[in-house]
């Protein structure tokens, strides 16, 4: 006989994909609809505040990057209409130029101003005049959500 | 003559949808971003509602370098910030607060300095929005009215008005 004693009977080994399609539908939907371009990368750290409301969509965004001490980059302002990707400028009247384009365009332009909060408030003081010669009516200081902890 | 017709299996072909779903999949997840998306948001006033504010009907918030603040040329700790200009809005609720931040301080210190100032609308209300001090005149205290934020070169032409140097 050709039965061997102790030898265990073969479980075909699988694994079960059925759930595989609705899984990566799920994904696809959540990313579909969370989906937003971000139109200016710069990481930076923000600074924290209690006092948070949501910024518009589609509003200009003025980035200002502090200096990098280990890759030798100065300070950086980017500048982005909100539908592009942002575009660095190197002086103030750039700026101003940008947002008198924006406000003549739509005269109640949301502007975000992006900057970390180690830049020196000198430059945003700039940024925020430019804005003001501009004849700029909303802006918007991005920041992260403070805890009790900091 | 019977003839049978052939019957032709009809099927959608499905092999390759694991592979679109998770291509496009991936593409969503590189190009969309979590980002940053609040904030805190001022009105710039227009030229034509903007009001002459002179120093001292205003309380005059000062940030220096290192973060430390002056209010009416006085040193005062940030705590100590909201209990002053309280005291101060109950005599005169219309009063502005101006914000003036050193240049050379840093840009999370006036941020700091501001939203303890934006704070005022909920601390001193209480949790069903309520009121929680009045004025002299017995008129609700809801928060700041006013806050304004000068820069460097509204200041200079100010003083340059003022004949200060």
């Amino acid at each position: 006989m050709a039965l061997i004693r102790g030898r265990d009977k073969k479980v075909a080994a699988q694994i079960f994909t059925a759930s595989m399609a609705d899984i990566v539908f799920l994904l696809l939907v959540f990313f579909i609809l969370t989906y937003k371009v971000e139109v200016d990368r710069t990481k930076m750290d923000l600074p924290d505040t209690w006092i948070r409301i949501k910024v518009p969509e589609k509003a200009a965004v003025i980035s200002i990057s502090p200096p990098d001490d280990r890759g030798g980059l100065p300070l950086t302002i980017r500048v982005s209409t909100g539908k592009e990707m942002s575009l660095p400028v190197s002086t103030d009247e750039e700026i101003v130029t940008f947002a008198s384009t924006e406000v003549a365009r739509d005269p109640n332009k949301e502007f975000i101003i992006k900057a970390d909060e180690a830049v020196p408030y000198e430059r945003v003081d700039a940024v925020l005049d430019a804005l003001k010669q501009s004849k700029a009516k909303y802006i918007f200081l991005l920041s992260d959500q403070k805890t009790v902890d900091e | 003559m019977n003839i049978k017709k052939k019957e032709i299996a009809s099927e959608i072909f499905t092999g390759s949808m694991a592979d679109i779903s998770f291509l496009l999949i991936i593409y969503f997840m590189i190009t969309s971003a979590f980002s940053a998306d609040r904030g805190m948001d001022f009105a710039l006033p227009e030229d034509t509602d903007t009001p002459e504010i002179k120093q001292e009907d205003s309380i005059d918030v000062h940030v220096l370098r290192g973060g430390a603040i002056e209010v009416d040329q006085k040193a005062l700790p940030l705590e100590g910030l909201l209990p002053y200009t309280l005291e101060k809005l109950k005599q005169n609720p219309e009063k502005p607060v101006i914000l003036r931040t050193d240049p050379d301080a840093t840009y999370g210190d006036m941020i700091r300095v501001f939203d303890r100032l934006r704070q005022a609308s909920s601390e001193w209300t209480d949790v069903d929005g309520q009121p929680l001090y009045k004025d002299v005149h017995g008129n609700p205290l809801l928060g700041i009215k006013t806050i304004s934020i000068p820069t460097q070169r509204e200041i200079e032409n100010l003083w340059s008005m003022l004949g200060i140097q």
